[in-house]
């Protein structure tokens, strides 16, 4: 079996409110191995970010309220460690990409020294021989005049580049697993696959594991290798990137990808599924889509299936899934 | 498609038509600059049909749809709908046609008033009009409210009790309650989750056909715009690169640049992968554009000319029009001219 990076067991992270308990994300499991990118893909509200926070630990609690059974990073247990300690893995085992580049970097300080920081941080070396290393950095994530730009501060660079200098904030001490939150929603297409190049280059030069976090159905299909879709803070479908697009076992899953527009497709009314993601203070009983589900049925209103399948392969938390995962298996 | 029955007159017209915007310049007491948002713009849009405008942020397309409805005044050129030129018109005609207009925002959440029930946010087109008792605004509110896919009891509720869909639909019945006959949707679904895309563009093209609605759809989406309009225009920094059928655009791409946009869109076909072209560098500033034509700085095959002569559209088939010299070529003027003027070495990337 290949080597795991991130292992999460049971994942919990509740936010008490005013009239009741968010419970954002309901025991999550995750296996991401080695130079492997996973992605997690939901709608918005579904839990993703969220999880991605917990794993980093970077929730504040309170007021969220967070539970784990198991989260190691390689041979690192963080599943108790203390905040303190958290600081020196956080940059140097893991790191983050954010979404939107310009709340993520510092506005008052040149992207350089932003940079210069986490080889300052994590590593023993002068302020020049840091420098040396922020413009090979740069220079790595196609930035051009690197030498240059390391002088300008945030607000003087496009959004395509300061998505480029947060890669290069991530990829810097070339931790053991990067977590991409929504990496090119903020950008255009020509600039998304730009920067989506260059992430993937990246990840793949330095065989470093990457979770993917988004909505983008076909941001998934350009970067993944395993793909775990969330809906309402579960796990309902995991499989390999190919196999998720060729043959979707979760309704919700199906309904997803039928509901992107191609450009292939030829003019028709666009495939819909009814309805919208529950509130998540009020998520209906038993199985959490079947309101919006065309196969429900009795079973689906009253018990949650579990997330069944092998272990290591294809799993559906489905009472009437499209085909059962071991059906599936090749 | 090709329109059924030309029209001889378009709904709406627009030629050649800039927009600009004053903006302060670097230093305190510097010249004031000019973002050319839009320039030189000619199109028309006919009655009936959905005419896409796809672009990159900053394109200039959202301004453009507000020239068309006349929410942002042109600096050059001129608006005609119906056939009447839009800004020539006193401000009393002016509202007058502006009622055959309507507009549907981007950002469901900040375009509805949170403190007004979805009754007052529906209402509200015919209550400033003045010339509707209140149950003859309630029962138009119900009509619609049922036309957009939401419940009588709703009407009481307020935004923050809804889902980005359920608030798109919202906006949606507020922008047709004074059957408008022209509609400029501006990307009406790119705020909202994935799932509800679907829901939203169906429910817009259902109210076109029972209502028979002229729609204007700003989009960055290629698939969307590929589905719905039968006429589009590509554009880049202002400027259109290439306009005419839908059809004939996605079926033979002819600007470098449409063929670029294309291909970055990423598919979820997994089976066949594609050659992509990758364009480099980003969108210059608008504030001072490129000379020349606008697309050349990031062309992949840019010629030397490209840098000084503008391209103009040219018709390259019925319906299908590009603006690039590959395409049209140079004449022996402008080769002659580009010889001879000096490039800058600033201008020269």
């Amino acid at each position: 079996m290949a080597d795991t990076v991130l292992e999460v067991r049971n994942l919990k992270v509740a936010f008490p409110c005013p009239g009741g308990v968010i419970r954002a994300v309901e025991g999550i499991d995750l296996d991401i191995h080695r130079g492997e990118c996973a992605a997690l893909v939901g709608e918005s509200g579904c839990g993703k970010s969220v999880s991605a926070l917990a794993i980093m630990k970077l929730l504040n609690t309170p007021p969220a309220v967070c539970r784990v059974d198991k989260l190691w990073l390689d041979d690192l247990d963080l599943t108790h460690l203390p905040d303190r300690q958290m600081e020196r893995i956080r940059g140097k085992h893991m790191a983050m990409i954010f979404q939107d580049a310009m709340t993520a970097l510092n506005p008052v300080m040149t992207v350089g020294k932003q940079i210069d920081e986490i080889y300052l941080r994590h590593s023993r070396l002068s302020r020049r021989e840091a420098r040396q290393r922020t413009i090979e950095a740069l220079e790595l994530v196609e930035v051009p005049e690197a030498r240059s730009r390391a002088n300008s501060y945030p607000h003087q660079l496009s959004g395509g580049m300061r998505q480029r200098v947060l890669i290069a904030l991530a990829f810097a001490c070339v931790p053991k697993l990067i977590i991409a939150d929504e990496p090119t929603t903020a950008l255009d297409v020509t600039i998304q696959a730009q920067v989506l190049d260059v992430l993937k280059n990246m990840q793949r030069v330095h065989r470093v594991s990457a979770l993917l976090i988004t909505h983008d159905l076909s941001v998934v299909a350009n970067m993944a290798d395993t793909v775990y879709v969330m809906y309402a803070g579960k796990i309902v479908e995991r499989a390999a990137m190919q196999e998720i697009f060729l043959e979707p076992l979760h309704p919700y899953t199906h309904g997803l990808l039928a509901s992107v527009p191609r450009i292939s497709d030829e003019r028709q009314p666009f495939v819909q599924i009814p309805d919208a993601v529950p509130h998540p203070m009020r998520k209906p009983t038993g199985c959490y889509f079947h309101p919006r589900c065309p196969r429900s049925n009795d079973p689906c209103r009253q018990r949650m299936p579990r997330l069944e399948g092998p272990d290591d392969g294809r799993a559906v938390r489905c009472w009437h899934p499209l085909r059962q995962p071991h059906e599936v298996r090749s | 498609m090709t329109r059924n029955s030309p029209d001889p007159q378009p709904l709406l017209e627009m030629e050649n038509v800039s927009v600009d915007f004053p903006v302060k310049g670097p230093y305190p007491f510097s010249k004031k600059c000019w973002i050319q948002a839009v320039t030189d713009v000619s199109l028309e849009v006919s009655e009936g049909e959905t005419f896409g405008i796809v672009g990159e942020s900053g394109c200039g397309k959202t301004t453009l749809a507000n020239a068309m409805i006349g929410m942002v005044r042109p600096t050059a050129g001129t608006v005609r709908f119906q056939g009447v030129d839009l800004y020539a018109l006193n401000p009393k005609a002016f509202k007058e046609a502006r009622r055959e207009m309507q507009m549907i925002f981007q950002d469901p959440f900040s375009s509805l008033n949170p403190r007004f029930s979805v009754y007052e946010i529906i209402r509200e087109p015919l209550y400033i009009r003045g010339q509707a008792s209140e149950t003859v605004m309630k029962g138009k509110v119900l009509e619609l409210l049922k036309l957009v896919g939401l419940d009588e009891e709703d009407m009481y509720r307020y935004p923050s009790d809804f889902s980005g869909g359920q608030r798109q639909r919202i906006g949606i019945a507020r922008s047709i309650i004074l059957n408008p006959r022209f509609l400029v949707c501006d990307e009406p679904v790119s705020a909202l989750d994935v799932s509800v895309h679907a829901q939203i563009l169906n429910l817009l093209m259902d109210i076109q056909k029972s209502r028979h609605l002229t729609y204007v759809f700003v989009s960055h989406n290629l698939a969307v715009v590929k589905n719905i309009c039968q006429n589009m225009v590509v554009m880049y920094l202002g400027m259109i690169m290439e306009s005419g059928s839908s059809d004939a655009i996605f079926a033979n791409p002819l600007h470098p640049y449409t063929k670029a946009l294309l291909s970055a869109v990423l598919d979820i076909d997994v089976t066949k992968p594609r050659d992509r072209i990758l364009l480099k560098g980003d969108t210059p500033s608008p504030i001072d554009p490129p000379a020349g034509c606008r697309f050349w700085q990031r062309c992949p095959s840019a010629m030397k000319g490209c840098r000084t002569v503008p391209a103009k559209l040219v018709e390259v088939e019925p319906d299908h029009q590009v603006a690039c010299h590959l395409i049209s070529g140079f004449s022996a003027q402008q080769v002659a001219d580009s010889l001879h003027e000096p490039v800058s070495p600033k201008s020269g990337g």
